[in-house]
Parts: C-alpha cells; sequence; structure tokens
C-alpha cells in the first residue's frame, strides 16, 4: 500500500516538475522574443533617425553631394512616401518611421543598397525658397534618353565628382532597346524629349525581367513644354501614372532644383506633396519681403527699403532705386504682389496645375526687377 | 493488554509529531527558497528598472543634443533671415537686419509651422557690436496652464551659440555694413 503511494507521488512530482519547468521555460522564451522583436525595432528607429540627422545635414549644404554607406542595412528595405504635405521615411517592416512637413526630400519610394547618394540643391523663385535633397542608391540606375544635349551634358557636369562614392549611376542612351539594366535594384528611364516613353509602347526587352515597380520612367515634355510624365511598367507595356501632365514650376536655366526633383522622386503624388511644401515656404518668404498682406499695403523687407529711399532723399540714384521697387512697368513690388495672390491661390487648390502656373511668370518679372537694382548703383535690392 | 495498547498508541503518536515537525521544517525550508526566489527576482526588477531609468534618460539626453544640433542647423540657414546677393550663393553665417525684423512677426503668425521644424524651442538673435538689439524669432516652450497664466514644464535645456554677422543694408555711404552677434538656439525636452 505505502510502496504504491509512494510510487504515485514520485510520477506526481516528476508531472509537476515538468509542467513548472515548461511554464518557466515558455516565459523566459517569451521575453527572449519579445525583447529580440523590441530590439529589432529600437535599432530601426535609430538607423531612421541617424538618417534623419544626415538628411537634415546633407540637406542644408547647399549643391553638395553626400553618400551613406548602409552596408549594415542591406537586407532591409528604405521606404520613402509623400502624402497630404507630409512626408515620411523608415525601414519596409517596421513601425517607426520620420515624417517632415517642411523640407522636400525627392527619392524612390524604395531603396535597398549599400550606399546612399544624398544631392542637394537650392530652388529659387526668384529668390531661394529651400533646398530639395534627392536621395538615390548606388544601385538604382538611371537612363537618360532624347535629343536634349544640353540637359544631358548639364547632368553630367553635375553629376560629375572624382569620388567614387558620390557618383550618381547613370547612363545616356541612343537607342532605349540598348538598355541594359545590369544587377541593379530598379531602374528610372528619363525621356528627355517626350518620345520615347508613352502609354501602350513596349518596354526594352531586357527589363521584362524585372518586377513591375523596379522599372518607372518619366518623360518631359517636347522641348520647350516644361512638363513632367510618370511612367510604371505594367507587363510589356508602359503605364502612364497621372492623368494630367504636371508642370514644373522653376525659372532656373540651369540646375534647376525642380526639374532634378520630378527625375528623383519615385511617383507623381509625391513629386507634387514635396512641391507643396516648397510653396508653403514661399508664402512664408513673400510675407518676409513684403508683409502679410501686400494686396492692402506693402511691408516686410520692402517696406524697409522704401522707407530708408524715402527717408534718405540725398541718397545717389533715390529716384531710380524707388522706381524699380515701386513704381516702374516691372517693379518689385507689383511682380511680389502678384506673386502672394498665386501662391494663397496655389495653396487653397493644394497646388493643382493651373492654379500655380502663373507664379512663374511673376517671378521671372520679379528676378528682372531685382536685377536691375543690383545693377543700378548702389540701390538695395531685395533679395 | 490495555498497557500494550497505550504504548502503542504513544509510540503511534510520537511517530506522528516526529513526522509533523518534518514536514514543518520542509515547509519552512520552502518557504525560505521561495522567499530567498521571490527576493532574487525583486532585486532583479529593480536592478533592471534603475537599468532603463539611467538608460532611458541617457537617450533623452543624447535626442535633445541631437536636437540642438539639428535645430541651430536649421536656424543658421533658414532663407527667412540669411543674406543672399541675388541669385548668388548666400554669405555663410550672415543674417540680413531687414529681414530679422519681419520674420519674427511672419514666425509668430505661423508658429504651427515651424513648430515643425524646431519644435519646442527659443532662436533669439542678439547683437554685440555695434548696438545690442534681440531679436526673439522663434519661442515655443511647453507650458501647462495653472490658474494664474501659464507654468514651464520642460526639464532639460540645450543651448547652442554660433557667432554671426549681422548685414545692414540701410547704411549710407561712409557708414559699416557689417554688425556682429549671436545666435542662441535653445531646446526642450
Amino acid at each position: 500500500m505505502k510502496s504504491k503511494s509512494a510510487q504515485i507521488q514520485v510520477t506526481f512530482n516528476w508531472i509537476y516538475i515538468m509542467i513548472a519547468g515548461a511554464m518557466i521555460l515558455l516565459f523566459f522564451i517569451g521575453i527572449i522574443v519579445k525583447e529580440k522583436a523590441a530590439s529589432e525595432e529600437r535599432l530601426s528607429a535609430e538607423v531612421v533617425d541617424i538618417m534623419e540627422s544626415i538628411f537634415t545635414g546633407a540637406s542644408l549644404s547647399e549643391k553638395t553631394k553626400n553618400f551613406i554607406d548602409t552596408s549594415g542595412l542591406v537586407d532591409y528595405t528604405l521606404y520613402f512616401d509623400c502624402d497630404a504635405g507630409v512626408s515620411e521615411f523608415g525601414l519596409s517592416g517596421y513601425s517607426y518611421y520620420v515624417s517632415d512637413s517642411v523640407n522636400p526630400l525627392f527619392a524612390p519610394l524604395e531603396l535597398s543598397s549599400t550606399r546612399l547618394v544624398l544631392w542637394s540643391l537650392p530652388y529659387r523663385l526668384p529668390f531661394k525658397v529651400i533646398d530639395f535633397l534627392f536621395v538615390t542608391s548606388a544601385n538604382t540606375k538611371y537612363f537618360l534618353v532624347g535629343n536634349d544635349v544640353s540637359f544631358i551634358n548639364e547632368f553630367n557636369n553635375a553629376t560629375e565628382t572624382d569620388n567614387s562614392m558620390l557618383k550618381i549611376n547613370w547612363e545616356q542612351l541612343f537607342d532605349l532597346n540598348d538598355l541594359d539594366p545590369g544587377g541593379n535594384f530598379q531602374v528610372r528611364i528619363v525621356d528627355l524629349d517626350g518620345t520615347n516613353v508613352d502609354v501602350g509602347k513596349p518596354l526594352p526587352e531586357k527589363l521584362l525581367a524585372m518586377g513591375d515597380k523596379k522599372v518607372t520612367a518619366v518623360s518631359f515634355g517636347k522641348l520647350g513644354v516644361n512638363t513632367v510624365d510618370y511612367y510604371q511598367k505594367e507587363g510589356s507595356v508602359w503605364k502612364k501614372l497621372n492623368d494630367n501632365p504636371i508642370r514644373i514650376l522653376s525659372i532656373d536655366e540651369e540646375r534647376d532644383a525642380a526639374k532634378y526633383g520630378a527625375i528623383f522622386s519615385g511617383s507623381p503624388e509625391s513629386y507634387q506633396c514635396n512641391m507643396m511644401k516648397a510653396f508653403k515656404k514661399l508664402d512664408k518668404l513673400i510675407a518676409v519681403y513684403g508683409g502679410e498682406k501686400m494686396s492692402e499695403n506693402i511691408g516686410g523687407k520692402l517696406a524697409e527699403i522704401v522707407e530708408f529711399y524715402e527717408s534718405n532723399p540725398e541718397t545717389s540714384l533715390t529716384t531710380e532705386c524707388l522706381g524699380y521697387l515701386t513704381t516702374y512697368d516691372e517693379n518689385v513690388y507689383t511682380s511680389l504682389r502678384s506673386m502672394q495672390n498665386q501662391i494663397k491661390t496655389c495653396l487653397v487648390f493644394q497646388g493643382e496645375q493651373g492654379k500655380c502656373f502663373d507664379l512663374i511668370t511673376h517671378a521671372d518679372t520679379l528676378r528682372k526687377a531685382n536685377r536691375i537694382l543690383s545693377e543700378t548703383g548702389d540701390c538695395i535690392s531685395l533679395y | 493488554m490495555n498497557e500494550n495498547k497505550k504504548r502503542k498508541l504513544e509510540k503511534y503518536q510520537r511517530r506522528q509529531r516526529r513526522l509533523r515537525r518534518k514536514a514543518q521544517i520542509r515547509m519552512s525550508e520552502t518557504i525560505a527558497i521561495i522567499f530567498i526566489f521571490f527576493v532574487l527576482i525583486l532585486f532583479g526588477v529593480i536592478f533592471y528598472y534603475k537599468y532603463s531609468q539611467i538608460s532611458n534618460r541617457e537617450k533623452q539626453e543624447e535626442l535633445l543634443a541631437n536636437r540642438a544640433m539639428d535645430a541651430a542647423l536649421q536656424s543658421l540657414f533658414l532663407p527667412e533671415v540669411i543674406c543672399t546677393k541675388g541669385e548668388a550663393e548666400h554669405e555663410d553665417n550672415c543674417f540680413d537686419i531687414m529681414k530679422l525684423n519681419q520674420a519674427e512677426e511672419v514666425f509668430s503668425k505661423n508658429l504651427n509651422y515651424y513648430f515643425n521644424l524646431f519644435s519646442y524651442a527659443k532662436i533669439t538673435v542678439t547683437e554685440v557690436y555695434p548696438g545690442n538689439l534681440t531679436w526673439t524669432i522663434y519661442d515655443k516652450q511647453k507650458v501647462k496652464k495653472v490658474e494664474n497664466g501659464t507654468e514651464r514644464i520642460w526639464e532639460n535645456k540645450e543651448n547652442t551659440y554660433y557667432v554671426i554677422a549681422l548685414r545692414n543694408d540701410s547704411k549710407i555711404e561712409g557708414q559699416k555694413k557689417y554688425n556682429l552677434g549671436y545666435l542662441e538656439v535653445e531646446v526642450y525636452s
């Protein structure tokens, strides 16, 4: 009797030990799994935060190129998005991301590479509005095709560097069918005269094996028309991503930041969203230069300059200066006021194409008036 | 017979007492072990809590320092205040006094927009030569509402200073066009 009870007790003890042991083991395994997920999430947050700091520094250094060694992140995909005036980037599959509603950042929708290349260019309309930051990677290849030789030369000069780490991966093509994507992660075709890429046109044969999202194209309007259309591979043909051609709003003849933004932008939505950030900034800058409500009275820096000339009539060339500032046919005040009216409309209509286009006409007039002021003796220029 | 029964009973009772004492000792042992186990766990929890508290504080300080650096850089290159020369590149470390005079108002009217850039911070520009003017171009501090107004609730702040030139275009010939000043960027957490 006693021996039977002892046997049951021993068995029960072992079962108890097994259950307790398993529970303790499960508890610690649970902690390890949770801690692993949390530490990966923390790491992704740290990586994204560090990148944000690098992007901030890179965007402020005007006309400079930088690179980020991302060899440790080769298994991860970095995503970029912009919606409703707020851009965000982070690592795909992780919840942490950084958002920014002020600084424009033009990049492909996804990057997975051992090296990122950052390039900053100032956007002027006509005064400096903000620095555009372009982000691309060593394995994102740009193929420039078309007859716009002057832009190809400019692109070559702008991207040329002795440092191979800062090189933007691009190639000029004379015939689109010669295109070879190599081992690149994604390709972007830049059709400079709008004749090579169109809806329904067949893709170069070597691109057929690549994923649809990895093959994109931007097609600029025929020479003289400053518009851009976005395309993406759909099977063996091109699919257009935007309904109407997107106007490129800029007056720079060279190193046109808005045009480069279109080249480096992943999608039409992302391009327009980032341009909206620039327009918001422009609205604030016009207020600094000309006051909050120019239709009512002159304010801002312009008012100070006018006041200076009015209170110092002895200053040489005063009449000329005041004329170009406020009264002559092409004067600073009128063009700045027109710009302010236009930018307000543009912002209300969320950058709708027709509502912003006149900005460049007024910006061009302002540039001419400001140039004359700078060249006219001691006149104080607006910017 | 009775004597025999009595002895057996006593023997049984002694054995029972011995067993009970043994069980009591075992029970005390188990309680002691469980107590020590929980004390160790408690030590572990306290240690982990203190460690994460310190590491969190260090992380916060690091983040604040980074934010201070970012905010200072952003301020130094703000198109709203920098000295420009037509379409040429802007002058480094130089603020335009005429723009500064306007920036104060523009920034205060668009505080939400600039909050996205600077978060909780205060940016001031102080002239040290020849005058002593001060421009507070951005000021947004963490506050909470109390009975008699508001009360600051930030815990840490980090200051960054930069020496800058202040360009004054409204100077007639013969007068110095550039003044000396500094930019102070305070960020709060």
